[in-house]
């Protein structure tokens, strides 16, 4: 199951989805929203997709790790809008046979979701400034 | 001195009116090929007109005249094109012949004077050169051939044309790369006729969406930009870049998505795809998600 959502991510919901007697493995990844990153400390996040083609990414993840790996369940949940400290803001759900496809799976779509899916993060910063993140910078300041 | 001839005896089948007559822009597109011809530097024009029986023939016969060019009114259609060109190259060598000949389709809306100035230009450098102008490699119209080549049409047999008169000689032709895609076009069809005319111009107007930084650089969530037809993602970037100066250096970082997916720089635009600037995602390029690729089943 694929989804962006405004709402708070439901583990409950999740983990039931991934429940299967053919299952000997269940792994579910969250991304949490921290508070410090290199020494600046966040008071919240924004994030915000290109909806149609963040989920038609997401499907096509979907598909290459079935692929790759024997799963039975794939549960993508990602949210957007802003988060408070250690809210979730990602979930990526596996189960299968065996415990190792499962980690390998959930960790080749956590990683490959992080790198290609339209969905853009923008710290809220203590000091009271504001930063879209699009790794590369130091760039897009006008004029620069 | 450079020669031209425009074929104009076709019958427009496909079109289901005359094509020359076709106004853009308020004119006849014979009145502006014949413009673009002589204030691009050619210094004499003939006109291959319909037989007077043809309804078209008298428009564009006074049309030719009142711009000064030479008419050649055949008592028949001439079979193809390539006959109108003969016919129009046969006029052409009764006086004292040209150096240059600039022959083209006569239908193709892109023919501007500057273009055929550029033509000319490389054509004087390159005197026994076939100059044709290109997009991406890709052969536009119309062609620049020394008289003495052109003079070669009338030996050729039947059923080839101006196309095996190049391939004959394809050690001589030279490609003239320029920017408008547009050389490549005919007006052949009313599907034609409105693409060119769609947007301003023939420019085909697209609304591309914008996210995260870039949307709050340009200050809103998408940029109209107007392309010409057949322009690529290269095109675009260029164009988002020169329009929305305050996108700065995340226009070449960012990707762009064509019908939500990515594309790459040379992938042509269809003229109903929807565009977003997708600027680099948060996870881009700190992670090595890599590592556990080819571990599976």
């Amino acid at each position: 199951m694929i989804e962006i959502t405004r709402s708070a991510i439901d583990t409950g919901v999740i983990l039931e989805q991934l429940n299967s007697r053919a299952a000997g493995a269940v792994c579910l990844f969250l991304g949490t929203v921290r508070e410090m990153t290199a020494g600046r400390r966040t008071i919240a996040l924004e994030y915000e997709a290109y909806p149609e083609m963040a989920e038609r990414k997401l499907a096509e993840l979907e598909v290459e790790a079935r692929a790759r790996w024997p799963i039975l369940e794939v549960v993508i949940v990602h949210r957007v809008g802003r988060l408070e400290l250690g809210e979730a803001s990602v979930a990526v759900g596996v189960n299968s046979p065996h415990r190792a496809d499962a980690f390998e799976a959930c960790r080749w779509l956590i990683d490959t979701l992080k790198q290609t899916v339209p969905i853009w993060k923008k710290e809220e910063w203590a000091d009271g400034t504001e930063e879209w993140i699009h790794p590369g910078k130091p760039d897009s300041k006008p004029g620069a | 001195m450079i020669g031209a001839v425009i074929p104009a005896a076709g019958k427009s089948k496909r079109m289901g009116q005359p094509k020359l007559l076709i106004e853009i822009d308020g004119r006849a597109l014979l009145a502006r090929v014949i413009e673009a011809l002589f204030d691009g530097g050619v210094g004499r024009i003939v006109v291959v007109c319909p037989p007077e029986s043809a309804p078209e023939s008298a428009p564009l016969a006074t049309i030719a005249n009142e711009s000064g060019c030479e008419l050649v009114i055949p008592r028949e259609h001439p079979l193809d094109m390539r006959a109108s060109i003969e016919l129009g190259l046969g006029r052409l060598g009764r006086s004292i012949a040209p150096d240059h000949v600039v022959v083209g389709p006569g239908d193709s809306p892109a023919t501007t004077a500057p273009l055929i100035a550029s033509l000319l230009e490389r054509a004087s450098r390159n005197p026994r050169g076939i100059v044709i102008p290109s997009v991406g490699g890709r052969r536009g119209h119309p062609i620049v051939m020394p008289w003495a080549i052109a003079r070669e049409l009338a030996g050729l047999g039947a059923n080839l044309g101006l196309n095996a008169l190049v391939r004959g000689h394809s050690d001589l032709v030279e490609l003239v790369e320029v920017a408008d895609r547009r050389i490549v076009l005919d007006l052949d069809t009313p599907e034609d006729l409105a693409a060119w005319r769609g947007g301003a111009g023939g420019l085909v107007s697209y609304r591309v969406r914008l996210f995260a930084g870039a949307r709050e650089l340009a200050g809103k969530g998408h940029l109209e930009i107007e392309l010409a037809p057949g322009s690529t993602v290269a095109d675009l970037r260029r164009a988002l870049g020169l329009s929305e100066p305050r996108l700065g250096m995340l226009v070449a970082r960012a990707m762009i998505a064509v019908d939500e997916d990515y594309a790459a720089d040379d992938q042509a635009l269809p003229a109903s795809a929807r565009l977003a600037l997708i600027p680099p995602v948060s996870g881009g390029t700190t992670e090595t998600p890599t590592r556990s690729r080819g571990v599976g089943s």
